[in-house]
């Protein structure tokens, strides 16, 4: 039994989602790999079944996974393409900017960057 | 099936008043609980929780309209009880009883048991059918009874303070239980609780009642909408509080935490961060006063 800190700000569906999200990115989730059933996260979790169909449902509504008839939910071929797209996008337009503002606060030049990128430490 | 009982409410009050000696346990009490939810009844101890749930069980005579499952529990108390289950916060197995009876006993007076399933609920239990209930701990006898209640096909299941007194333990099994092998679409539950951070998130719905009204009902993605939670900062004080917050409390190191209802998160979000309450919070701010 897992206990899970869920956080004040964001509805609990989202943490969820999120949460599966980040097992795909982490390849623990696969393509073509089953997602636990509503029932069983919601027992593991302590969560209400409406909760837990809501998380797996945008993440269907974004083709990361498919219903399959009888079966339950099932990772898509795509999820991982899908993801890295999106990932890249929100690096680009979340993330990016806030390093780079650090970067020039910093005033760090770009051959130092290169050179500690390029294991230039050791 | 029945014409009266509108669109799918398993069970609908309206005006419901219930008095002992003078004090008024439910004073124009109304709501609606509709099928394959999860409700939550909340209240401080006295506000009219037992009452109401006594209510329903067509325990207690009480004035007013009340449908369950469409039917009146003053005038069709056994029909309803083919399609209710409840389990109380006070011992009712008898204590000589041994497992073995007591699942005899229910397979012999309830037409939709299922010997078999409960067989398999006990099975994950260390239960023996020679047990008898006073030899077992509190922990043990709520899940006898509960395998007992879940192996009835019931409509609605009534629980008073069904985990009060079981350790962390045995309480974090009880509702795993009930989420993993009863709960569905069809199936309504009906918890009391003062553990509050316990349920929260098996909720799909809420009601606080207090003096015998109910002073809140709502779906929980609506209170998650409708209350925000803002740590105010020093300077926004005035401002905020112009939006007259529900409640707030000062935290060291200069925040204050406001509680608004119904006002827009993004216009809350000027004035600090904002969350959403949790229930316990909402809890202690709706009844503030009660034992003044």
């Amino acid at each position: 039994m897992t206990a899970i800190q869920w956080s004040d700000g964001a509805p609990i569906y989202r943490q969820l989602k999120e949460r599966v999200v980040a097992m795909m990115l982490d390849g623990v989730l696969k393509p073509g790999d089953a997602l636990p059933s509503v029932r069983q996260v919601a027992a593991e979790y302590q969560l209400n079944p409406i909760t837990v169909s809501r998380a797996y449902q945008e993440l269907a509504d974004e083709a990361l996974v498919e219903k399959r008839r009888g079966l339950g939910m099932y990772v898509t071929e795509e999820a991982s393409k899908k993801l890295l797209a999106s990932e890249r996008e929100r690096f680009l337009t979340e993330e990016w900017p806030q390093v780079m503002e650090r970067i020039q606060r910093l005033g760090l030049r770009a051959d130092e960057l290169l050179k500690s990128a390029n294991g230039g430490t050791q | 099936m029945n014409a009266a009982s509108n669109n799918n409410s398993v069970v609908s009050a309206r005006g419901l008043r219930k008095a002992y000696k003078d004090k008024l346990a439910l004073d124009g009490t109304s709501f609606e609980i509709p099928a394959g939810r999860i409700v939550g009844l909340i209240g401080p101890n006295g506000a009219g929780k037992t009452t109401a749930l006594k209510a329903i069980l067509g325990l207690i005579p009480f004035e007013g309209e009340l449908k369950v499952l469409g039917r009146d529990p003053r005038t069709q108390r056994d029909e309803l009880m083919n399609d209710v289950c409840f389990i109380a916060d006070v011992a009712v197995l008898p204590r000589w009883i041994r497992v073995r009876e007591a699942i005899e006993f229910v397979a012999g007076v309830h037409p939709r048991f299922d010997r078999a399933r409960c067989e398999r609920f006990l099975a994950h239990t260390q239960l023996k059918p020679e047990s008898r209930v006073r030899e077992l701990s509190k922990g043990m006898i709520v899940q006898l009874h509960l395998a007992l209640v879940m192996a009835i096909d019931a409509k609605l299941l009534v629980l008073d303070e069904p985990t009060l007194g079981l350790d962390i333990l045995y309480r974090k099994q009880f509702y795993q239980r009930l989420l993993e092998d009863y709960f569905d679409e069809d199936k309504t539950i009906l918890i009391t609780t003062h553990q509050v951070e316990e349920v929260e998130h098996i909720l799909t719905d809420v009601m606080f009642i207090r003096d015998g009204k109910v002073v809140l009902e709502a779906p929980m993605d609506a209170v998650g909408e409708r209350y925000v939670e803002v740590m105010v900062n020093a300077d926004s004080l005035e401002a905020a509080r112009a939006l007259r917050p529900i409640d707030e409390r000062a935290l060291p190191f200069g925040k204050t935490v406001m509680l608004f209802d119904g006002v827009p998160q993004p216009r809350l979000a000027a004035f600090g961060e904002t969350r959403t309450p949790g229930l316990a919070d909402l809890f202690v701010a709706t009844m503030k006063g009660t034992y003044a």
